[in-house]
């Protein structure tokens, strides 16, 4: 006997959660784009999409925040730290690879500074997961040693039942107790069987890809350069990434007041190595791509001893020229045999 | 013969005479429904060449890469009439010299595949006038439509919406054959001209110098719209500017390679109902 939250009930779910001062968020399709946003009913989750265009990322790590306003006066400066909105949220509908993809980055925020942005945001937020029964073209985790049931950075895994009735519950960490501890008893016992999972067909060998990169002597490798010459360097696959993770810092203003402000940034652009003096250590596209890869599945792992990739596969999906981390790794695989 | 096999052997022919140094088409993607700019440099890899109505992207942002062109070289290029249109652009902004393209030209109708016939630039100028006579399509100008029927406020509160999921990624840009700056104002950072920020002022910044930049320049031909990850309807903005300047200079971009800018350039007889 497992406990069973059904479909039905959910709206009763998101009352409670509500009422807890909870903010629930989603899956929702809303102006032509589907993304993980704040509802008022369940009626709004779109549970049917593959995975949303969007990431949960962008709840964690927003694509511009303030972090300090400033005047600057004659004999000093007044700053005004400015720290993220306060308040516990649930995420109900999370794919297995996005809520791996935040579990990725903890270790990164958490290293040499205490991220105070990221890590408020994650310690108030509940991530609950729903296992997938579909996948497309593009779905990777398995090559990731991962799985359309991976438990990694979820609070609660939910196992949909077959006819979409409702989900079986398996509660994983504290945070994710406590909130299910409200809904308790909405919570059906039950022996209904889980819908089978989705196949995800495994695409390429990660651990020879891993050995290949690793090798120097593949730095300099001419593969570089042909997989990226389709590339248009823009930032679709990077800013979609569950995992990718850096930014830049920029002051907006005039002379005297203004707003810090902590943007995305990406490899792929050429503005983000470029030096003061105009010269540019990665000047070409193909040495943007090479970083790309190398560091999500080389200097990462060699760092924190887990590739910055989740396998989401939104990078493929949505690439304007058809390539992504799939392509690349499925060729690395080939030239590693 | 198909097309397809037609231009593969054309391709063959260019390549192993030394005519060209690299033919730009598309190949097999990640899946059926996907096709893949490719450059073909060897003749004896034009079997990977593949022609049908997937063939959508403009590849002709790729011959104004850094260094492609410089050696003097001609580089052939699969282009429907959009992407033909963009090589008199770049010829006539000193981008590119036409003498160095040649054109696989091809248009898709429905699911039929239609070669366009010509080698140079100077030969498609009918293929052009017919596009400057045809109507959108259905799709699109109900959407078009509608916006246009709006009140400003209602107008501006879509657009709002819209650059709201604005995430500044510039696949628009990149994926653009007239965006070939090589250095972008929003990416000139002393001073910073331009918000950074994906806020809702810093996106509506972005959005609207583009739109202001292409007008004019813009051949529609939707890769803005396409590469665009969280699906703006970028093409509508483009498609509205360039009615404006049809309208207000009869000017319908890339009708030839000698064809002078019309933000660029200056008659007597320029209306002028506003001053910008």
């Amino acid at each position: 006997m497992t406990k069973i939250l059904f479909s039905d009930k959910l709206d009763n779910c998101v009352e409670r959660w509500k009422s807890a001062g909870l903010t629930v968020i989603g899956p929702v399709q809303r102006a032509n784009i589907s993304t993980y946003a704040a509802v008022e009913h369940a009626a709004e989750l779109d549970f049917g999409l593959v995975l949303p265009d969007r990431s949960i990322k962008d709840l964690f790590f927003p694509q511009s925040e303030p972090m300090l306003r400033y005047t600057i006066k004659k004999e000093s400066i007044d700053t005004d730290e400015c720290l993220p909105p306060s308040g516990p949220r649930i995420i109900f509908g999370a794919r297995p690879c996005d809520a791996s993809g935040m579990a990725i980055d903890d270790p990164l925020f958490g290293w040499d500074y205490k991220d105070e942005y990221w890590f408020q945001r994650r310690n108030e937020t509940v991530i609950v997961t729903i296992a997938c029964t579909k996948a497309d073209d593009f779905c990777m985790c398995t090559s990731l040693k991962m799985a359309p049931d991976s438990t990694k950075g979820s609070d609660i895994m939910l196992r949909p039942l077959a006819g979409n009735k409702g989900w079986l519950v398996e509660e994983l960490t504290d945070r994710g107790r406590e909130a299910f501890k409200t809904i308790a008893d909405i919570l059906q016992e039950s022996s209904d069987p889980a819908a089978p999972l989705a196949v995800v067909e495994k695409k390429f060998d990660l651990d020879a890809c891993v050995a290949w990169l690793q090798n120097p002597e593949n730095f300099e490798s001419r593969f570089w350069k042909e997989i990226s010459m389709r590339c248009i360097g823009c930032a679709s696959c990077t800013y979609l990434c569950p995992t990718c993770h850096c930014f830049d810092i920029q002051d907006e203003g005039d002379t005297y007041t203004g707003i810090r402000r902590k943007n995305w940034d990406s490899c792929s652009f050429a503005l983000f190595t470029m030096h003061t003096s105009g010269h540019n250590p990665r000047s070409t596209q193909s040495a943007r791509w090479r970083q790309r890869i190398m560091h999500k599945f080389n200097y990462f792992p060699g760092k924190f001893s887990v590739n910055s990739c989740s396998g989401c596969g939104r990078c493929s999906r949505q690439c304007p020229v058809d390539m992504g981390i799939t392509e690349t790794l499925q060729e690395i695989s080939k030239l590693s045999l | 013969m198909s097309i397809e096999e037609q231009y593969r052997t054309r391709a063959k022919e260019l390549l192993s005479g030394g005519a060209v140094k690299m033919v730009i088409g598309y190949g097999k993607g990640s899946n059926a429904k996907r096709r893949r700019p490719i450059f073909i440099s060897s003749a004896d890899e034009v079997d990977r060449l593949v022609l049908d109505d997937a063939c959508i992207t403009n590849l002709s942002g790729y011959l104004v890469s850094e260094g492609l062109l410089s050696d003097e070289k001609r580089v052939a290029v699969f282009l429907r009439p959009e992407g033909i249109r963009a090589i008199n652009i770049l010829a006539a902004e000193s981008q590119l010299d036409a003498e160095q393209i040649v054109i696989f030209g091809f248009d898709v109708a429905g699911n039929e595949i239609k070669a366009l016939k010509g080698i140079n630039v100077e030969e498609f100028s009918d293929v052009i006038d017919s596009i400057k006579e045809g109507a959108p399509e259905a799709a699109e100008e109900e959407l078009f439509e509608k916006i246009e029927k709006m009140s400003p406020q209602e107008r501006f509160s879509f657009w709002q919406e819209e650059f709201a999921k604005c995430i500044k990624c510039y696949a628009c840009r990149q994926a653009c054959p007239m965006c070939y700056c090589r250095r972008c104002i929003v990416d000139s950072n002393q001073p910073q001209w331009v918000n950074t920020s994906s806020h809702t002022l810093g996106n509506f910044e972005w959005n609207i110098v583009r739109a202001f930049h292409l007008s004019g320049r813009c051949v529609e031909c939707g890769n803005c719209d396409r590469a665009c990850p969280v699906n703006i309807p970028l093409r509508l903005i483009n498609h509205r500017m360039a009615e404006e300047v049809l309208g207000a200079f009869d000017h319908f971009a890339g009708t030839s390679k000698t064809q002078e800018p019309v933000l660029a350039s200056f008659k007597k007889d320029d209306s002028e109902t506003f001053i910008l």
